[in-house]
C-alpha cells in the first residue's frame, strides 16, 4: 500500500493557516444570491396555515371561500399527501400537513397563490374546525400514566441509561453529597435569515433549492412525504445564513416540493421571522436532578443525574440530544461510579431539535454549578476541584470509553485560570 | 388602487416608476429593482439585515415606505460595490474573518461607511455605537469591530495617497486560493 508522506504543518495550503472565505467577496458586495434571493419567472407564493390550538384532532377543513380569491391557484390539505405523510431526522414523527394538531402552529393547509396578498387573503378564509384535546405543556404531566397521549405510542419517546460501578452504594458512603434540582430555558437559534426556498420540475426532477443545513436528509424526507423516488428528488443548499442547528429540520422544502409537484410551475416561499419563530425548533428546556459525591479531597465518587428533555411536539433530533445530555453529564470530569437516566418527552409545546451541542450546554450548566458547590463543601477552591478530577491521558468516561489522546481540557483550565489571574488581579491571593 | 408616482436616486442612478403607495423601501428594492444584497431578517427594525443609506443617513429599509425615498438618494450595498468604494472594507472584512453566513454582512458594511465618512478615526466604542442597529448571529462581533478599525486604516492610507492603491492583498489570496484548488486536483 502507498502511504503519502506526511507533511510538515508549514507545507499544508490551509491547515494551520489563515485563509480567504471561499465565498466572503460576494458576500460583501451582496451579490451571494440566499434561498429569499432568488428569482424564478411566474413562480407562485406559498403560505401556510398553521393552528392557533396546541392540540387536537381536525375534523373539517372548508377551502371553498378561500379558493374563490383571484390569484388563489390551489390549496392543500393532508389529505393531499401523495406519499407517506411523516417526516424527522430521527423519528418520522411530524406530519407535513398534519390532520392532528400537536402544536401552536402545526401546518394545516398549504395555500399556493399568484402573489402573497391574495394568499394571505385565501388563508384568513380557510375554515378548520377541530376536536380540542386538553394540551400538556409540562413534562412531567406529560409522563404521567393517565396523560392523553401526543403520539400514538405514547409520550416518553426515548429512555437512555448509562450506569457504571455502584453509584447507590457510593453515594451512601461519601463525605459530600450534594443534591440539587436545575432547569434549563427554551432558546431560539435566531438566524438572521428566516427559512427560505424556491422549488421547479425540471422535465421529471422536482428540484428544490433552500436555506438548509442538511440537503441529504431534506431529500430522503421530501421523497418520502412526496411518494417520489430518491433519485427524482434533488435538494440544492442555497447559501444559508445562519443555521446553529436549527436549519437541519425540514421547513419549507416539503411544502416548496408538495406546490412544484403537483401544479408543475416554480414556486417560492420565505418564511417572515414571526412564523419561523412559530414553526421552527428550539432548543431543548431539559429538568435535571443532579446528585454528586465526593469524598473529603474532593475527588468525585459518584454521580446520579435525572434527565427529563421536552421534545416538543415532535421528536426532531431529541432523541440524540438526550442522548448526550445522559453522555455529557459527567461533564469533563474522571467519575468512578454513575448513575444516569435520561428521558425524552413528548409534549405540546413548539417541537425542540438540535441547537449548538446537542444537550451538552444544557448539562454542562448543571454540572458546573454541582462542582463548585463541591468545592465549597470540600473547602478547597472552584479551579482545585477541577484540577483534582478533569479528564486526562488513560481516563475513563462515564461511558468506560479509555482517552489515549488529545486531552486538552487540564490544559485549558490552568490557561483559563492564567488569564483569570490576569484579568482580575487579586483572585489569586483568595481563592488559590 | 391610486399609484404613486416616485422619482429618486438609487446608487446614481435616476429611477422614475409608479408603484403601490404602501410599498416598503424594502420590497421595492428588492422586488422592483431586483436589488437583494439588501436583506430581511426580521421586518420590524430590529436587526438591521435591511439597512440602506437614505441621504447620507443608515435607515432601515423595512421602517421606511417607497415614497419616502421621492426625490432622495437611496445607497445600497450593490451602490458601493459598482463605484468601487467597497474594497477597503472587503479587504478588511475578509482579512479579519468578519464575513461568516454573509447575510449580515451588507447592512454592517453599510452601517460602518456612514461611520466612516463622518468619523474616520473612530474609537472602539463609536464603532460598537455605530453597528449597534446592526445584529450578527456569528460572529459575535469582535472581528466585526475589528473590521472596521482595519478598514478605516485602508481608507486612510487610500486618501492620503488620494489615489486607487492596488488591494495587493486581495489578489494575492485569490491567487493562492486558486493555486490552492488546483493543487487539490492534482492529488
Amino acid at each position: 500500500m502507498l502511504r503519502k508522506k506526511v507533511l510538515p504543518v508549514n507545507d499544508y495550503t490551509t491547515v494551520g493557516k489563515s485563509v480567504m472565505r471561499i465565498d466572503g467577496l460576494q458576500k460583501t458586495t451582496g451579490e451571494t444570491k440566499y434561498a429569499g434571493d432568488i428569482a424564478l419567472p411566474g413562480a407562485l407564493c406559498l403560505k401556510v396555515l398553521r393552528s392557533k390550538i396546541a392540540h387536537g384532532l381536525v375534523k373539517n377543513i372548508e377551502i371553498c371561500e378561500a379558493m374563490k380569491v383571484p390569484g388563489v391557484v390551489q390549496i392543500f390539505t393532508h389529505a393531499d399527501v401523495p406519499g407517506i405523510n411523516g417526516y424527522g431526522i430521527i423519528v418520522k414523527d411530524q406530519p407535513m400537513l398534519t390532520d392532528k394538531v400537536r402544536f401552536k402552529g402545526d401546518a394545516v393547509a398549504l395555500i399556493a397563490a399568484e402573489d402573497e396578498v391574495s394568499a394571505e387573503k385565501a388563508m384568513a378564509l380557510i375554515k378548520v374546525t377541530y376536536e380540542e384535546l386538553p394540551p400538556l405543556y409540562d413534562v412531567l404531566d406529560a409522563m404521567k400514566e393517565d396523560a392523553p397521549a401526543i403520539h400514538e405510542k405514547g409520550n416518553i419517546l426515548g429512555i437512555y441509561k448509562i450506569k457504571k460501578g455502584d453509584a447507590e452504594s457510593a453515594l451512601q458512603c461519601a463525605d459530600v453529597v450534594i443534591a440539587r434540582k436545575y432547569t434549563t430555558q427554551r432558546i431560539e437559534h435566531l438566524y438572521i435569515e428566516t427559512e427560505a426556498g424556491v422549488a421547479y420540475m425540471d422535465n421529471d426532477m422536482l428540484v428544490i433549492k433552500a436555506g438548509t443545513q442538511n440537503p441529504h436528509y431534506d431529500r430522503r424526507d421530501v421523497a418520502r412525504v412526496l411518494g417520489l423516488p430518491l433519485n427524482k428528488v434533488r435538494i440544492m443548499q442555497t447559501p444559508t445564513g445562519g443555521g446553529f442547528g436549527g436549519k437541519l429540520d425540514i421547513s419549507v422544502q416539503c411544502f416548496l416540493g408538495l406546490a412544484a409537484l403537483k401544479l408543475g410551475r416554480p414556486v417560492r416561499m420565505v418564511y417572515d421571522r414571526e412564523t419561523s419563530f412559530i414553526a421552527s425548533g428550539k432548543r431543548h428546556p431539559f429538568y435535571i436532578d443532579f446528585t454528586t459525591a465526593a469524598d473529603k479531597q474532593g475527588k468525585l465518587v459518584a454521580v446520579k443525574v435525572r434527565i427529563i428533555g421536552d421534545t416538543g411536539a415532535y421528536g426532531s433530533y431529541g432523541p440524540a440530544t438526550l442522548n448526550r445530555g445522559a453522555v455529557h453529564a459527567t461533564g469533563p470530569y474522571e467519575v468512578p461510579n454513575v448513575d444516569i437516566e435520561s428521558y425524552c418527552v413528548y409534549t405540546n409545546n413548539p417541537f425542540s431539535g438540535a441547537m449548538r451541542g446537542f444537550g451538552t450546554p444544557q448539562m454542562a450548566f448543571a454540572t458546573e454549578s454541582q462542582m463548585d458547590l463541591v468545592a465549597n463543601a470540600v473547602g478547597i477552591s472552584p479551579v482545585d476541584i477541577r484540577r483534582r478530577n478533569i479528564l486526562k491521558e488513560g481516563s475513563l468516561t462515564a461511558t468506560q470509553q479509555q482517552l489515549n489522546s488529545s486531552i486538552g481540557i487540564g490544559k485549558t483550565i490552568e490557561a483559563a485560570w492564567e488569564k483569570a489571574l490576569q484579568v482580575m488581579p487579586g483572585l489569586g491571593d483568595e481563592n488559590k | 388602487m391610486a399609484e404613486f408616482h416616485l422619482e429618486t436616486t438609487v446608487n446614481g442612478k435616476s429611477i422614475v416608476k409608479n408603484i403601490d403607495p404602501s410599498m416598503r423601501l424594502l420590497d421595492f428594492l428588492r422586488n422592483v429593482l431586483h436589488l437583494t444584497g439588501t436583506k430581511e431578517g426580521c421586518g420590524e427594525g430590529e436587526c438591521g439585515a435591511c439597512s440602506v443609506i437614505l441621504d447620507g443617513e443608515l435607515v432601515d429599509s423595512c421602517l421606511v415606505m417607497a415614497p419616502q425615498a421621492h426625490g432622495k438618494e437611496v445607497i445600497t450595498i450593490e451602490g458601493l460595490a459598482e463605484s468601487g468604494e467597497i474594497a477597503p472594507y472587503q479587504q478588511a472584512f475578509m482579512e479579519v474573518g468578519a464575513v461568516q453566513c454573509g447575510y449580515c454582512t451588507p447592512g454592517m458594511i453599510l452601517a460602518a461607511r456612514v461611520l466612516l465618512n463622518n468619523n474616520p478615526k473612530p474609537s472602539k466604542k463609536e464603532i460598537t455605537r455605530a453597528i449597534s442597529g446592526n445584529m450578527c448571529r456569528c460572529t459575535g462581533y469582535t472581528k466585526i469591530i475589528q473590521g472596521v478599525q482595519t478598514a478605516a486604516s485602508l481608507k486612510e492610507a487610500k486618501d492620503q495617497q488620494n489615489v486607487d492603491i492596488e488591494f495587493e492583498n486581495l489578489a494575492e489570496m485569490d491567487a493562492s486560493r486558486h493555486a490552492a484548488k488546483e493543487g487539490v486536483t492534482r492529488e
